[in-house]
């Protein structure tokens, strides 16, 4: 066998073993990447399944528990401003619970149990927004785990 | 001001077209005159991009709010040196400080004084200007510095009480010096692709192509040698410039943002992440290239992959089209660089496909236990690890086109293909030294492979007596091991210099291995709510809150948590983790408190506002996390060490012959 064939075919393990290390990862990790619209038309799909939400915390929704192991808040819908979507999260929070990231799974029941909370970091370069405009940078991400 | 900062703004875009204009006009039809005013218009416009930032600059730091930057990002009440930082804060300004360092980087590379003729010199450098001349135009078009306010406000919004931190005056700059500076390797590799091999050399003599100059040969250089002589400094130091830059943004996330990690795997991160990996297999291809005239065509392909994933990475913090936890808003200026990235890429695999004749390797590789069969292994491990970070990064997006459905890939996505590639880098790293060029090491060589192997193995089975069970961390250990006894042992019988600075980076390599292994596979977190004067055991230690505070200071309030830690009876260290409300953002921040030793740091946190003398705290352990820092520095120290330039290589690279001007397809 030449130098050449036998390099070429360590070669290809590796991409094959990486290929398939990356395959097994992402099966155990995947999530669907949804908007709070998405989960209120259409949470059938995804009960039960991993999901990421983002979306913005509901004015006046946040209640924190006095020893702050829980907390519960919804996530404003964009379509319909009366209907949001309830989080349930017990864990510390992070610090600016503005606009959010959410990881959780779906209950049958609408609710989204979460796992993780992030904070995220909006957009706030465009003039015109909210001037108590909290995060103006490429990194910004307090976040809390379980 | 404004008016002036906008004129010089426009100046530099219009100079700088012209002088790329210029250079490639005289390149190609070898007119001096024209080249001539090429350089004065390069050199003016990069006066005038230096006129740009001292304007902002000075704006920022007198608060000169008619500029709507100035009003955005800085306040009052803040510190002139941050407010001076927030130059490279904002989407305008990061480009402006990116362009005007490429500038002043072109004109280094063009101007500075050697003896040597480098016919590429002249077309990289019109390169280089097209460039500055690009990012100019997306500020011009897209993004404006300048922009005066529609009335001038009283104060600004002020900077986000995250950035006021000592690291984030350096992280943003030294990130965009490194994505500036790896466009000198692309700008040469792209000259000596377009003009293609010398006229006259169809056959080359094998020193010419190894690198090393044969007296008594009278065949010119080939064209692409001197890419690879004025590469590699370029390369080191954009690599250099890069890896402090993204460690400098892990220490901010560790110490600022409270959740006692470093690296989380996110868009923005993997964008400065995967050109530094890239670059970092250029660097080891342009070794093969040099000593056995092989990997020509990789090094090239890489060489322009690393300049376009840096606008890849650009792309990704400004079009707001990744989810991201921390993107930059929506803009054109995104696209911009989105197609600036696909013509690269286009244009590059057409470059070296045209050119693959004069790219041949100079000879096949001979063993596939020598040690370019290895860095070649090396080389695919990181770039297959580059190519699993983008595809994750790009996962949100890829699925949304294949499956109509947005879905998004973990953290284990990424750890899963980190794990068996760090191994065979870590491997590799430990075979280097003891590796030959062109052949299988000899038996003396591979004996010292051998023991250095079982010292391994004896390390690896102290460290398991110590209680270390994870199979994972047990074979980081025994590798570590036999990679820093390699590399020290190599230094017994030959001490080059590069042969010192390739010892230092392996071993802060290997330091920074130990430190993300420890950190990542040993770490805990305990969630405990204490009472003032109450303790708690964790983790080995005694953790008692003597008394929660609270003080006012000018521009925030601090409430901290002051915690005395002890271990087996003795104090070690009071801790005081705290929140600040920042007054004119009305928001708390969180403020850790690590103690930090050898063995590992201990990081403590207060959840929120503190209420009726009792407090949440989240209590993390990170074992051997300060050897990802202290690795991460002797890392450069050691780039920097092979970086100084050296008499002897001058002296030779003053023997290459005087090149003409180059006339390609001319005749």
């Amino acid at each position: 066998m030449t130098t050449g064939r036998k390099l070429a075919i360590g070669g290809a393990v590796v991409v094959g073993v990486t290929a398939y290390m990356a395959c097994l990862g992402g099966a155990a990790s995947w999530q669907y990447y949804l908007t709070v619209d998405e989960c209120l038309t259409c949470p059938d799909g995804h009960v039960g399944a991993r999901v990421r939400v983002s979306g913005r915390v509901a004015a006046g929704s946040l209640e924190i528990a006095a020893d702050r192991t829980w907390a519960r808040f919804s996530l404003e819908s964009s379509a319909d401003a009366s209907n949001g979507l309830p989080v349930v999260y017990a864990g510390p929070l992070p610090d600016k619970m503005v606009e959010v990231v959410v990881q959780g799974r779906l209950e049958a029941t609408g609710l989204l149990r979460a796992e993780k909370v992030l904070t995220r970091c909006a957009s706030k370069y465009e003039p015109g927004e909210r001037p108590s405009s909290d995060n103006r940078d490429s990194r910004t991400g307090a976040e809390a785990t379980r | 001001m404004n008016t002036l900062g906008q004129i010089s703004l426009f100046g530099a875009f219009v100079a700088s077209g012209y002088a790329a204009f210029a250079c490639s006009a005289s390149w190609r039809r070898g007119h001096r005159g024209i080249g001539r005013s090429g350089d004065v218009a390069a050199v003016l416009s990069v006066f005038l991009l230096t006129t740009v930032t001292a304007v902002l600059g000075w704006a920022l730091v007198a608060k000169d709010f008619r500029f709507a930057y100035v009003a955005q990002y800085s306040s009052l009440d803040l510190p002139w040196h941050y407010s001076l930082s927030a130059l490279w804060v904002g989407q305008a300004g990061s480009l402006l400080c990116w362009a005007w360092m490429l500038g002043v980087l072109a004109l280094l590379y063009c101007f500075w004084p050697r003896r040597s003729a480098n016919p590429l010199r002249r077309p990289a450098f019109g390169i280089l200007m097209a460039y500055v001349c690009f990012l100019t135009a997306t500020m011009v078009f897209g993004a404006d510095p300048m922009t005066p306010s529609l009335d001038a406000p009283r104060d600004g919004l002020g900077l986000s009480p995250l950035l006021q931190h000592p690291v984030m005056l350096l992280h943003p700059p030294v990130v965009l010096l490194g994505y500036a500076a790896w466009a000198v390797p692309f700008a040469l590799a792209i000259a000596g692709l377009v003009s293609g091999q010398r006229k006259g050399d169809g056959s080359l003599s094998p020193e010419w192509s190894a690198g090393r100059r044969d007296k008594n040969s009278t065949t010119p250089a080939p064209l692409f040698l001197f890419f690879l002589v004025e590469a590699r400094p370029w390369a080191l130091f954009a690599w250099v410039a890069l890896g402090s830059g993204i460690l400098l943004g892990a220490f901010w996330a560790y110490q600022e943002l409270g959740w006692g990690g470093y690296w989380s795997w996110d868009p923005v991160e993997n964008g400065s992440l995967i050109p530094w990996l890239t670059g970092t297999a250029l660097i080891h291809a342009l070794m093969a290239w040099e000593h056995r005239g092989v990997l020509k065509k990789t090094s090239l392909a890489l060489a322009i992959a690393t300049f376009g994933l840096c606008n890849f990475a650009t792309f990704l913090t400004r079009s707001g089209f990744f989810s991201s936890l921390h993107a930059f808003s929506e803009s054109p200026i995104g696209w911009m660089f989105l197609v600036a990235m696909l013509g690269l890429a286009t244009m590059g695999g057409v470059l070296v496909f045209m050119r693959r004749r004069d790219l041949r390797p100079a000879r096949p590789i001979e063993s596939v236990w020598s040690r370019e069969a290895l860095m070649l292994l090396c080389i695919l491990a990181m770039v297959l690890l580059a190519t699993v970070a983008l595809v994750g990064t790009l996962s949100t997006t890829l699925s949304k086109w294949i499956l109509g459905q947005s879905i998004v890939v973990g953290p284990p996505f990424y750890n899963n293909v980190l794990i068996p590639l760090g191994l065979i880098l870590l491997a590799g790293l430990g075979a280097a030294p003891v590796s030959r060029w062109g052949k299988a090491p000899t038996v003396l060589r591979q004996k010292r492979l051998v023991h250095s192997t079982c010292a391994g193995g004896i390390v690896a089975a102290v460290a398991c007596a110590q209680g270390v069970r994870q199979p994972l961390a047990l074979a980081v250990a025994w590798l570590t091991a036999l990679a820093a006894i390699t590399a020290v042992d190599v230094l017994r019988f030959r001490v080059s210099r590069r042969q010192v600075a390739r010892a230092l980076v392996h071993l802060g390599f290997l330091g920074l291995v130990i430190g993300v292994t420890g950190s990542s596979l040993g770490s805990r977190q305990h969630e405990v709510v204490l009472r003032e004067g109450q303790s708690t055991a964790w983790a080995g230690r005694s953790i008692r809150l003597i008394r929660l505070t609270q003080e006012d200071q000018a521009d925030k309030i601090v409430a901290a948590a002051e915690l005395e830690i002890s271990q087996n009876g003795s104090v070690v260290a009071t801790l005081a983790p705290a929140q600040h409300l920042y007054r004119h953002q009305d928001e708390w921040t969180t403020e850790v408190a690590i103690h930090s030793a050898w063995s590992g740091d201990f990081y403590t946190i207060v959840q929120g506002p503190e209420e009726q003398g009792k407090v949440a705290l989240t209590l993390i352990e990170k074992p051997l996390i300060r050897w990802l820092w202290l690795g991460g520095w002797i890392t450069g120290a050691g780039a920097l060490v092979g970086l100084w330039p050296k008499r002897r290589t001058s002296k030779a690279i003053r023997e290459m012959p005087i090149a003409e001007p180059q006339q390609p397809r001319a005749a």
